[in-house]
């Protein structure tokens, strides 16, 4: 079956995203990267090449490497004066007025240009996938006119594609963001890429997008932003050695890398290391640049390009005839708006909406038309769509503790199952509570329900085998399942509606366990102390019952002491918990030492129970684990 | 005997049994589908963390090549410590399979080349590299990072 992509077609840069297993995915090209540059460049060989490739060769062959055609695509010859004197190759006026570009005595048309840029993308989509790909959603900036679009539609055509739709920018973003969904919502798309400024507002209503607005800076980008560290850097290392680095074309490439890395840094960091060793030399020998910008610096040197986001927001406000207060929703695309001063400008353009954004911004685009593709190819609707448990299901063990059969967010219909045993010697039954929730203990959480498996047979404690399986179905019907391996008797509990809570209740039971992640954490971990201490002051009590007089004299004595004094510390409402912890340990000691000179003089002295609390790993099943049901009263 | 409406409910359910058999072949292709991918874009992923901390040796490479162009200007005791730090640099990406290659000299070749610049050459042919300001590595077969070039107009 051939595949339906969505591509963002970029000034400086373009992505290709595909549905996989009904998710949107962005394809990594065939140099490992998921950006492909928007560059096409032709060789004096003859020789076609597109993307990084062509980048490459782009400073040797100036005149006949093509980028930028997004912004000649669908216009006329005399409406694109100011671009062309910006580009090296040579534009020239076609019939009625079109674009075309002079390459090697030959005319190419933006078309025809773009087309070998999407032709690139669906390939790599196409290898990718192991998948022909024959249908694509491209997209548009939101401002493009009628003809603009229709030549974008005729590129996707000229590349052997067959063009479901063209979709807006803004529009994508906001599909990717699910905003689809939101009812009667007023969004605005700031994007901001690596060299152009858009913003949109855009009217979203039960799928139906309408753009009010659009505004935007044709030339301002991400890449402004590494020029202003740049220009920084030079002009330091001027001023400190009186050499102008940006002369030296190797020297200011160097500078321009740094930059950008100083860049991205300053996103996650307040500071950022520049450390270019030899960057130059003169007749007193090598030169280096070692600097630090901070962000604060970094927000200084570049105020102006972020003072000159705020015109586009307010004239887009203002054109579509609303204020601040009435975005429901901001989205923020394109690299640059990684930069934490954009981000703090958009808040405060937005009456301090938290914005929607992604890790990838740059690629939102893609994904969302990737999306759009998924539904108008048909490929949306056969998914089988899974819930998923919103909360953590598990059971209450000994000492009060959870113990989680089923995490949050595990995809249903799931099953998982776990082995316990009891809690004390000779226990007939023991209690199942079925708990959800995310807090270490079992009183914090909510009981979705009670049951007593009764019956068991009378032995040691941790020895009886009792399976516990947690069933949820589809319809999030759960069903709680306790059964004694030894007997095969067995009760049961049905719960439903274990997903069906809202979505306040659910974040706020989520956010509550965050709250209190370390004081749950070191309950539970006196809880495991006690538990710890009780088992290995019942091994050992039982070790030296067993072993009768063959115990040593004075080690039963230290023994019996050291469990005389567990008891004690255990009957504590608030022991000291590091020496529980290390009376535990001495005991346990003393158990494995018992064990060594028991097994010796008494080869077929039976399975020893050894000093673990639990039942013994191995003994059953693999996923036996230390926990034990509290003791049924 | 089946009546109309029993044997077109019959009908119907058959339908929806073939409809749900699809929906649960579906999800279990869906899921081998993803078994696949998880396995295929986790090693992926190692071989792109890798590659960008392998990346960024090359740029302490760069700086001790630079150093070794200005040893003359250090005293020899000094030099032949740094060279020695070199070489032991080279060895450590050479056991990761990092090797660098050689342009000055070859055809400009975007596949492995970036081109920074053109100028006069009397010893080179137009269209071949003749000064290297950043040298190339693969890794294994793979392409770790262009060589950055000049080129013979």
């Amino acid at each position: 079956m051939a595949k339906a992509v969505g591509i963002d077609l970029g000034t400086t840069n373009s992505v290709v995203a595909v549905m996989e297993g009904g998710k949107p995915t962005v394809v990594i090209n065939s140099e490992g990267s998921r950006l492909t540059p928007s560059v096409v460049g032709f060789t004096p060989a003859g020789e076609r090449l597109v993307g990084q490739l062509a980048k490459r060769q782009a400073v040797l062959n100036p005149e006949n490497t093509i980028y930028s055609v997004k912004r000649f695509i669908g216009r006329r010859y005399s409406e694109v004066q100011s671009e062309l004197k910006n580009v090296p190759y040579k534009v020239v006026p076609g019939p009625n007025d079109a674009v075309r570009f002079m390459i090697m005595g030959r005319e190419y048309s933006p078309e025809e240009i773009s087309s070998m840029i999407l032709r690139r993308l669906a390939d790599d989509a196409a290898k990718y996938l192991g998948e022909k790909v024959t249908d694509a959603v491209i997209t548009v900036p939101a401002y493009f006119n009628d003809a603009q679009r229709t030549a974008t539609k005729d590129a996707g055509r000229i590349a052997g594609l067959n063009v479901l739709r063209i979709i807006n920018e803004p529009t994508a973003a906001a599909l990717a963001y699910g905003l689809d969904k939101k009812k009667n919502e007023t969004v605005l798309v700031f994007d901001l890429g690596g060299g152009t400024f858009d913003v949109s507002i855009l009217d979203v209503g039960d799928g139906v997008f309408e753009v009010r607005s659009t505004s935007g800076d044709t030339h301002l980008g991400g890449d402004d932003f590494d020029k202003k560290i740049v220009d920084w850097m030079a002009e330091e290392f001027q001023r400190n050695n009186g050499i102008d680095l940006r002369k030296d074309r190797q020297a200011l490439q160097r500078l321009t890398e740094a930059a950008e890395k100083a860049k991205v840094e300053l996103s996650g960091a307040l500071e950022a290391r520049i450390s270019l060793p030899f960057i130059t030399a003169d007749a007193n020998g090598p030169k280096h640049l070692e600097m630090t910008l901070t962000r604060a610096k970094f927000d200084q040197l570049t105020a102006d390009l972020v003072e000159r986001c705020v015109g586009p927001v307010k004239q887009a406000l203002a054109d579509a005839t609303i204020t601040e207060r009435d975005i429901d929703e901001v989205i923020l695309v394109g690299g640059a708006t990684r930069i934490p001063a954009v981000q703090a400008l958009v808040r405060k353009l937005t009456g301090g909406k938290d914005p929607n954004q992604s890790v990838n911004p740059d690629e939102m685009v893609a994904i969302g038309a990737a999306i759009q593709a998924g539904v108008l190819a048909g490929e949306v609707k056969g998914v089988v769509l899974l819930d998923v448990t919103p909360l953590s299901l598990g059971i209450e063990t000994l000492g009060g503790v959870t113990t989680k059969l089923i995490d949050r967010n595990t995809t249903i219909p799931a099953r998982k199952s776990e082995v316990f045993s009891t809690a004390d010697d000779n226990q007939t039954a023991v209690d199942v509570h079925v708990l959800q929730g995310e807090r270490e203990l079992a009183r914090d959480n909510r009981t979705l329900g009670n049951f007593r498996l009764e019956g068991i047979q009378p032995a040691p404690r941790g020895t009886p085998q009792i399976e516990v399986a947690f069933d949820i179905d589809a319809n999030g019907i759960l069903t709680v399942t306790a059964r004694d391996q030894q007997t095969g008797k067995e009760q049961k509990v049905t719960i439903s509606g274990s997903t069906q809570l809202s979505k306040e209740e659910v974040d706020r039971m989520v956010k509550d366990a965050q709250a209190h992640v370390e004081e749950d954490k070191r309950r539970r971990e006196e809880v495991e102390v006690r538990n710890h201490a009780d088992s290995a002051a019942y091994q050992v009590e039982r070790q030296i019952r067993e072993m009768g007089d063959r115990v040593p004299a004075n080690e039963k004595a230290r023994a019996e002491q050291l469990i005389h004094e567990v008891r004690e510390a255990l009957n504590n409402q608030s022991p000291d918990f590091a020496r529980l912890r290390q009376l535990a340990s001495d005991l346990q000691q003393i158990g494995y030492a018992l064990a060594s000179s028991a097994s010796q003089p008494q080869p077929a002295g039976g399975p020893s129970p050894g000093a673990r609390p639990g039942p013994q790993p191995g003994a059953a099943d693999e996923e036996v684990i230390d926990a034990e049901f509290k003791q049924t009263r | 005997m089946a009546t109309e409406t029993e044997s077109s409910e019959v009908e119907r359910l058959r339908q929806e049994l073939g409809r749900e058999h699809d929906l649960y072949l579906r999800a279990l292709a869906d899921f081998d589908n993803f078994r696949r991918r998880t396995e295929r874009d986790r090693a992926a992923a190692a071989q792109r963390e890798k590659r960008a901390y392998l990346l960024s040796m090359l740029d302490l490479l760069d700086g001790f090549d630079r150093a070794v162009e200005h040893l003359d200007e250090a005293p020899e005791s000094i030099a032949e410590g740094i060279r020695v730090l070199h070489r032991q640099l080279l060895g450590m990406l050479e056991a990761q399979g990092v090797r660098p290659f050689e342009s000055v000299g070859q055809p400009f070749n975007p596949e492995v080349h970036e081109g920074i610049g053109s100028e006069q050459s009397e010893n080179f042919e137009t269209g071949t590299v003749t000064h290297e300001a950043r040298r190339g590595y693969r890794w294994g077969e793979e392409l770790l990072r262009p060589a950055r070039v000049r080129v013979a107009q």
